[in-house]
């Protein structure tokens, strides 16, 4: 018997998985039936892991630019050349760009690095906006810098909501769980400016103009408000703030919101009705690089706990994270003004027990995060080290190339590499134990199943050499003793350990302290005695219009056909073949409008049109689908590079990610 | 017909272990999961463990396997290949009737037909089946409803049966006779028969309601779909919930489709791969020049059903393709497994209730 229980590492959803290794090979892969979460299920690509982990395609040797070209290395050779370049330069100009999909004990350690030996807080994670912005919400509003809710609990929820996030496709067994609970009887409501899966699975669908979803969660709100739905007992006795949000929305008439959203005041009404009239009820969104922005997230957040619905059973505010370890790398501290454990570096106290632990004297003063930096300040950066970046820093090539050094950490071989001086392997997740935390605050423990290959060696291990050869004393006997110091350090974690975590099937979910040794399912308000606070909230509802010189909308999101630049996927059979098939059709991107749009324009499938927007314009090939709106069109993220260079100039733009609404023109070319 | 002690069933697989590699039912300790098997100490099996979660087409139909590895140095160097199966004597202990089902489905499609898939034949020849009756049928079985359950009919060359203290052995094969002589079984009575078909009697009353309610139906879907009866807009409503995994094949004892690969070794080198493929994927059905008659998931999802219901295992064997294990409906994330699309067709769902 060797199939081996584990934890898939694509999404942040966390599925627990069987994995059959027989010498080097990965033999097959099958999903764990008794899993809190999973239960059973897996998605195409958990299906197909094994044929990631069996790839050819690997970094396994250490390599060095000389002359333009990568020659081999000695990991001594190459870490020495890493300190040194450190060494010689100021802590500000050295920036530490963490991974998703590291383990948390990588992460840990890394934050480390950056703080303890390089002296630099200039440390982020690669997909930084969207999910700190959940957590800042969350954390503010609740103390919980998590999601709030359970994803084992989605089936004891009755009312489900899904704002603007293609759920089936990015997480998909959470998208399925929400599709169970509505077979057995629960409700969905699905906004959205695009008819995804999960909005044709929905009991509603709200098909609001691209750019609206702030407003048209506001105007939920508002319903509740006017139609006396608020759960007031909850309001007065659990929460604070109200006053100041209820009064927010007074400001808000129902012609403003139907007229911006291209909804009717009374669906929003039913909607309003539907969930205060639940017992139970969760929200869900997507966090990561394309996620929601703060005051988005501050209305779905003010919306719940004006109903009730924070801080029960089968209730919850739910960002769902796309990597899968997202939440951990910020549980770890790889942001520019966080220790562990959401841990503030201007807390004083905090700062002082890492300072005694590490028997170091951190800098207080908050780094920047590198995407921004790369952004705004080319050139302050001198030397990066990155860690598996496979969210492509395309918009940035240009800042990249005025860092002096580039390390590139990483397991699998990608495009990155063109930008590194220098890149160091790193052995794949199943070659050590590690472990990894959900979106749902879920921390696994991933067995190790092999051992490296080429004698690569683990990230820890690996991270441990640089910190020694700089002159810090580590002393890890492996990663159980890194969490051990996580949990001393950490108070969401502070009483996880390996055996704890090896004891417990389908994880332990923090805060994991004193008071919940076996770790917190929920944020419980009942019995923590909290409250919770109202979310502070701009007021301001701009919804891009179209006009008569731009009649389109332009909404840009995720295509199934992508995930995660692909990269990952591109070293696959299936799943390569299946995220390719879109990309085999339309190998330059392209733009999906409705049948009568393309009737409009006298424009068929595959034909291709420029898209003309205030800032820049693309060529793209039409695809016709009913999944949009008249009015709106909708360019899928791999097309990247092509919108990259269409919002030149405006990265405010491109930032918004998923949230950019753009106003455009279409012409037939 | 022979008896032999409950507690002594595996010195049938001590036995066996001699000449063949032994696989069976055996529990994973930390989740509880059953998986079928190859075992190093045939104490591992566990006869009384649930249904296996996978069906035991990975030991015919490995989900990746290396068929053939080549090399080739360019120019006028000779091509070396290296086809890369060998035959093994396999022993299955304690299969359960449906996974006998889809073998016989796989041997049929891999065998059975104009060509003759050497890879499977390979892996199949030389090999002694052991199935064991469900005398307590699993959460989500309906075998009831595809005339593959509760108990083994034809196939095996054991069927094995508790009936209590004792388990009833069954020959099927003169080689499953012999071994019972070898080992000097005793010989069952026909009340030991007439114990087991009681139990077997007994198991198909206690099937979850969607099985005996729906026993004739999947016959009558079979008609229906066969016939053209099947409603457009159900398939658009099942093929709406289908989030196309791949799951319901990989997990189904009787699909047989599979992708070729050629992966590079080395420079010069080459593997020539096999992987399960699935019908839900889009790029399955695509043609080279980008035409797919498939394309939309509805079209992508009703043709499992229609192999499974209609196609050549209905047409040209008289059985349903579905053996009734339950498994699709388990690991199906847009919960149509093939329970639910039976239902659906037979009531005509299209739509979902507004708020």
């Amino acid at each position: 018997m060797k199939q081996q229980p584990g934890v898939c590492t694509f999404c942040g959803t966390g599925c627990g998985h069987f994995m059959k290794v027989t010498g080097t090979a990965v033999e097959r892969v099958f999903p764990s039936q008794n899993h809190p979460v999973s239960k059973g299920r897996l998605c195409v690509r958990g299906w197909n892991i094994h044929e990631l982990l069996n790839t050819a395609q690997t970094i396994n040797r250490p390599l060095i630019k000389k002359n333009g070209q990568f020659a081999i290395a000695s990991y001594e050779e190459a870490i020495a050349l890493l300190v040194d370049t450190l060494k010689a330069l100021p802590p500000t100009a050295i920036g530490f760009l963490a991974s998703p999909r590291s383990t948390n004990e990588e992460q840990f350690l890394l934050m480390k690095l950056a703080r303890a030996v390089f002296k630099t807080n200039t440390i982020s994670l690669s997909s930084d906006a969207g999910h700190r912005g959940c957590l800042n919400v969350l954390s503010r509003g609740t103390g919980m810098a998590g999601m709030t809710g359970s994803l084992d609990e989605i089936c004891k929820a009755e009312f489900l909501l899904v704002a603007g996030s293609d759920i089936t496709k990015q997480n998909p067994i959470v998208g399925s769980e929400i599709h169970l609970a509505a077979q057995a009887g629960a409700k969905i409501v699905t906004i959205d400016s695009r008819r995804t899966q999960i909005a044709k699975l929905s009991n509603t669908f709200l098909q609001i103009t691209p750019g609206a979803l702030k407003l048209a969660v506001a105007g939920i709100a508002k319903c509740v408000v006017q139609d006396g739905l608020i759960d007031s007992d909850f309001v007065r006795s659990s929460t604070k703030g109200f006053e100041e949000f209820s009064a927010s929305l007074t400001q808000l008439s129902e012609q403003e919101i139907t007229a911006k959203t291209g909804i009717s005041i009374e669906e929003f009404k039913l909607v309003a009705k539907a969930l205060s009239q639940a017992k139970t009820a969760m929200a869900f969104f997507s966090s990561g690089i394309s996620g929601l922005d703060e005051d988005t997230i501050s209305y779905i957040f003010n919306l719940f706990a004006m109903t009730g619905k924070i801080g029960k059973e089968g209730c919850g505010v739910n960002p769902i994270t796309g990597i899968n370890n997202l939440q951990g790398g910020y549980d770890m501290g790889c942001a520019p003004d966080l220790l562990s454990g959401f841990q503030s570096l201007s807390d004083q106290a905090a700062v002082k027990k890492f300072n005694t632990a590490w028997g170091v004297e951190l800098n207080i003063t908050p780094g920047r995060s590198v995407s921004e930096l790369l952004a705004e300040s080319p050139g302050q950066l001198k030397a990066l080290v990155v860690i598996d970046h496979d969210e492509g820093l395309v918009r940035d090539a240009a800042a990249l190339q005025k860092v002096d050094f580039i390390a590139y950490i990483s397991t699998y071989k990608n495009k990155f590499m063109d930008h590194a001086h220098m890149v160091l392997p790193a052995a794949r997740y199943i070659e050590e134990d590690g472990t990894f935390t959900s979106t749902d605050r879920r921390v696994q423990l991933s067995v190790k199943k092999r051992e490296p290959q080429n004698d690569v060696l683990p990230g820890w291990k690996l991270y441990a050499r640089i910190a020694e050869k700089a002159g810090a004393k580590w002393s890890y006997a492996g990663p159980a003793e890194v969490m051990d110091e996580i949990s001393r350090l950490t108070p969401t974690y502070a009483k996880l350990s390996y055996k704890k975590l090896a004891s417990t099937f389908g994880g332990v979910q923090w805060p994991c302290d004193e008071k919940n040794p076996d770790g917190t399912r929920r944020l419980d308000i009942k019995a923590a005695g909290s409250s919770i606070s109202f979310a502070k909230v701009s007021g301001a509802f701009a919804v891009p219009a179209a006009g008569k010189d731009f009649p389109y909308l332009l909404m840009i999101g995720k295509a199934q056909d992508f995930w995660h630049q692909n990269n990952l996927m591109r070293k696959t059979f299936i799943p390569m073949r299946e995220y390719n098939a879109t990309l085999l059709d339309y190998p330059e991107g392209y733009v999906e409008i409705a049948p009568d749009t393309a009737k409009a324009l006298q424009v068929r499938n595959q034909w291709q049109v420029k898209v003309v927007s205030p800032y820049g314009e693309m060529l793209l090939a039409v695809k016709i689908s009913a999944d949009v709106k008249p009015h709106a069109a909708y360019v899928p993220y791999f097309a990247r590079d092509i919108i990259a260079k269409a919002l030149t100039g405006h990265p405010e733009i491109f930032k918004q990610g998923e949230d950019a609404t753009i106003p455009i023109r279409i012409e037939k070319v | 017909m022979y008896l032999i002690k409950k507690n002594d069933i595996l010195q049938i697989a001590k036995a066996l272990s001699t000449e063949y590699q032994v696989y069976g039912p055996v529990i994973e300790p930390g989740s509880g999961q059953t998986f079928f098997e190859k075992v190093e100490d045939v104490s591992e099996i566990n006869l009384s463990a649930p249904i296996p979660a996978a069906p035991p087409k990975h030991i015919v139909f490995p989900q990746a396997d290396r068929i053939l590895s080549y090399r080739y140095a360019g120019g006028n160097a000779p091509v070396e290949m290296k086809p890369d199966f060998k035959e093994t004597p396999k022993a299955l202990f304690g299969l359960r009737s449906c996974d006998l089902t889809g073998l016989q489905c796989l041997d049929r499609f891999f065998l059975g037909q104009e060509f003759v898939d050497e890879v499977y034949r390979s892996l199949r020849k030389k090999m002694f089946i052991v199935t064991n009756t469900c005398v307590v049928p699993f959460k989500y079985c309906f075998c009831v409803c595809t005339d593959s359950g509760p108990a083994a009919e034809e196939g095996y060359d054991l069927n094995l049966t508790d009936i209590g203290d004792n388990f009833l052995i069954e020959a099927g094969s003169a080689k499953g006779k012999a071994l019972c002589e070898k080992l000097q079984l005793a010989k069952a009575a026909d009340k030991d028969l007439a114990e087991k078909n009681r139990l077997v009697d007994k198991s198909i009353t206690l099937f979850e309601s969607f099985s005996t309610e729906s026993k004739a139906w999947v016959s009558r879907v079979m008609n229906r779909i066969t016939t053209g009866f099947a409603k457009e807009e159900v398939w658009e409503y099942v093929g709406d919930q289908c989030f196309e995994c791949g799951a319901c094949s990989f997990v189904c004892p009787s699909c047989s489709c599979f992708n070729v690969v050629d992966t590079a070794t080395g420079d010069c080198s080459c593997d020539r791969l096999r992987t399960w493929d699935s019908c839900s994927y889009e790029g399955y059905s695509r043609m080279a020049g980008g035409h797919n008659p498939r394309k939309p998931v509805e079209d992508r999802r009703n043709k499992r059903f229609f192999c499974k219901l209609s196609y050549s295992q209905s047409k040209k064997y008289l059985r349903p393709g579905c053996v009734g294990c339950g498994r699709c409906d388990w690991v199906c994330p847009g919960d149509i497994g093939m329970p639910n699309v039976v239902k659906y067709i037979r009531r005509e769902t299209t739509s979902r209730d507004q708020l």
